[in-house]
């Protein structure tokens, strides 16, 4: 047999000896495929936007019509200017929508009046579809009713157009790519680092046959699992706040006012993908299924979690998996404290959800470890 | 004194597979005691029970007075473990293979790690890693490591497989040394040179002891065969003949020469005319005294016939 197809053929040999690789092999791109074709699109709608007509006027109304009926957006009337701002810090709006209390008046006398616009500036998809979704908003069928023609000479326009739509993008007004991205890009790389490692780490003591060696020993199962996670605990750390530094130093990434925060971030979000990790390593024989186990969390998490592709613009039955990923959260939680300073109680639900993922991880890896490891 | 390690009716199965079937063993202080067997046979399986990271189905193992069941974390601190496999970090080096496994102990006592390595010549390697030694090296160090916290019993599961012989009669050395320091060393082993060179065997097959003794003994018991040496190139025509030979226990080739063992009261004269229609030339047998793979070979075969 020609040599290259005996190494094919023990190749294809061993992975069929390894249905748990064979699942991975066929049964992840396929889930993948599907699941990413219905959920991405760039394009969100039933976007949440604060609104406040100080007009409440015939006008007002039409112009909240046609954005109810574009679909791009659920209106919801607050309070004040302010909160609109507040709503959109929040995270409870995506966009918010202040019509003046002047701007029928102004519209009458041709005077242009501007109706604003607030977008959240921390999301990088929303913040390029408004460009293209300004127009929607005063797009011919609404500035047609709002024309009004000089009484004296019907065919000429006085204002060329009626209203003007000024779009304010909130916490990134200078629209800079890398405050879109950072943040994010910081959660996956510690994800990457943190779940490969500690899924590896295990299996490869299996692999070497060190740990029945170990387990021969008079140390404690709690003893080796944390002396197997804590140096990659603090690895993570270390790499958390290098790679901040690279974005405060390199891409002027905001410097939060709560250091605090950020440490309680890094805390929860490391120790709960290193629980992740271990529960990966007990499911896992070899460190290649460690590996293909870790890259089925993380593809999804980049994906579905509102890092890139908005979670609104996904189908309904799909966002519940992006609020299974923690990184969901934490890509909330690291907007949140670098970009838009929001105060503690506003970030607490995701920091609580994270902190419930960590719990739930630990608890699972030390039950799948009593049950994976022998009897000692 | 009572023994270093009691065995009573000890079981394991894995599915429908007995590997252990009511073991009944005693071993005494100080002995280095071999278990004997072919290939799964269930040698390993009863030494990781020993050492307490395996749970046996039922039955009972003493070691040094104490319930392994009860006191299994106590008894720890007194076994150590030589795995078949080198259970060493490839990317440590010697003397931080044996430092991790002093602490896992909690032992931080230099001058006994250092005696560790002028032991098992491993001073002047000992900044190399692991995983570039020699197989005979890696074996000193694996054994070095079981040693850190100077065990009472040690389980050596084949320590000198894929050894030169060479390095095998200096490992030796060191197991006797321990044992005369008093240590009980439980060794699992293929080669019948090592059998013969411990205290006590136990053979084991299926699960089961089917002899137990000195080296000395267990070769004893095929007195009741006759052992002849056939010095033979090639495989020639009557060898076919010879297997119907109505004493014939078993053949055993072994390079040039064949190994018969057949009932007792039998005579070379007498094979030699049994073969002779077979044969045009007369064939050299000589009547020899059994030697332990006589034993293992014929063991393993009663054994096995129903």
């Amino acid at each position: 047999m020609n040599p290259i197809l005996a190494i094919m053929k023990k190749e294809f040999l061993q992975l069929r000896r390894d249905p748990r690789l064979i699942g991975f092999i066929l049964f992840s791109p396929l889930v993948l495929m599907i699941l990413f074709g219905l959920a991405l699109k760039l394009e969100p709608d039933h976007l949440r936007m604060a609104y406040v007509d100080q007009d409440q006027s015939m006008f007002s109304e039409l112009i909240k019509t046609n954005i109810w009926n574009d679909g791009y957006f659920e209106l919801y009337e607050v309070a004040d200017p302010q909160a609109i701002i507040d709503h959109i810090r929040d995270g409870k709006a995506r966009a918010g929508l202040l019509i003046p209390n002047d701007f029928s008046a102004k519209l009458m006398d041709n005077l242009q009046p501007t109706v604003q616009m607030y977008v959240d500036g921390t999301m990088p998809s929303l913040a390029t579809a408004m460009d293209n979704k300004k127009h929607a908003i005063n797009d011919a069928s609404v500035s047609s009713d709002m024309y009004f023609l000089d009484p004296d000479d019907t065919s000429t326009i006085i204002a060329p157009e009626p209203f003007l739509l000024d779009v304010q993008l909130l916490f990134n007004p200078e629209k800079r790519e890398t405050w879109f991205f950072l943040p994010g890009v910081i959660g996956v790389l510690i994800m990457q680092i943190s779940l490969i490692l500690t899924a590896t780490a295990i299996v490869r003591e299996k692999e070497n046959n060190t740990l029945e060696q170990i387990l021969v020993t008079p140390i404690r199962k709690w003893q080796f699992i944390f002396g197997k996670i804590l140096p990659y605990i603090m690895i993570a750390f270390a790499d958390f706040y290098l790679i901040l530094a690279i974005g405060w130093l390199m891409f002027d990434l905001p410097i939060p006012a709560s250091q605090g925060m950020l440490f309680m971030l890094a805390s929860v979000y490391v120790c709960g993908l290193i629980a992740m990790g271990l529960v990966i390593s007990t499911l896992s024989q070899t460190q290649q299924q460690a590996i293909f186990l870790s890259i089925f969390i993380l593809i999804p998490s980049i994906l579905l979690s509102g890092f890139i592709f908005p979670i609104e613009a996904m189908p309904n039955y799909i966002q519940p998996i992006a609020y299974l990923l923690p990184f969901t959260y934490f890509v909330e939680i690291i907007r949140g404290i670098l970009i838009k300073n929001n105060d503690f109680m506003v970030l607490l639900p995701n920091f609580a959800a994270l902190s419930a993922f960590a719990i739930l991880f630990i608890t699972i890896s030390i039950i799948r470890f009593k049950k994976t490891l022998p009897t000692s | 004194m009572p023994n270093a390690i009691e065995i009573d009716q000890l079981k394991k199965s894995f599915g429908n597979f007995q590997a252990i079937g009511g073991l009944h063993l005693s071993i005494a202080h100080g002995e280095i005691f071999g278990l004997l067997g072919p290939n799964a046979a269930g040698k390993s399986t009863l030494l990781r029970m020993l050492c307490g990271i395996l749970s046996p189905d039922s039955g009972k193992i003493k070691l040094l007075d104490m319930d392994l069941s009860k006191h299994g974390e106590k008894m720890k601190q007194h076994i150590g473990y030589v795995a078949q496999s080198f259970a060493l970090y490839p990317e440590l080096t010697v003397a931080e293979n044996l430092h991790f496994y002093a602490g896992l102990y909690g032992i931080d006592d230099q001058a006994h790690l250092q005696s560790l390595l002028e032991t098992f010549e491993l001073v002047a390697i000992q900044k190399q890693r692991a995983g570039n030694l020699s197989g005979g090296y890696k074996r000193r160090l694996s054994i070095a490591c079981a040693l850190v916290h100077n065990p009472q019993i040690i389980f050596l599961d084949e320590p000198t497989a894929g050894i030169d012989p060479f390095t095998r009669k200096e490992l030796w050395q060191q197991f006797y040394q321990l044992s005369n320091a008093g240590k009980t060393l439980v060794v699992t082993t293929h080669y019948m040179e090592e059998a013969e060179r411990c205290h006590q065997l136990a053979f084991l097959h299926h699960g089961k002891i089917v002899a137990q003794g000195a080296p000395e003994v267990i070769i004893a018991s095929l007195q009741h065969y006759a052992i002849f040496q056939i010095t033979t190139s090639g495989h020639p025509a009557w060898i076919d003949a010879l297997k119907k030979l109505p004493q014939l226990i078993l053949l055993n080739p072994f390079g040039h020469q064949l190994r018969i063992i057949t009932e007792q009261d039998i005579h070379a004269e007498d094979i030699q005319n049994f073969l002779r229609p077979h044969s045009n030339e007369t064939i050299a047998i000589q009547r020899v005294e059994p030697t332990m793979e006589d034993a293992f070979m014929t063991l393993t075969r009663e054994a096995a016939t129903p």
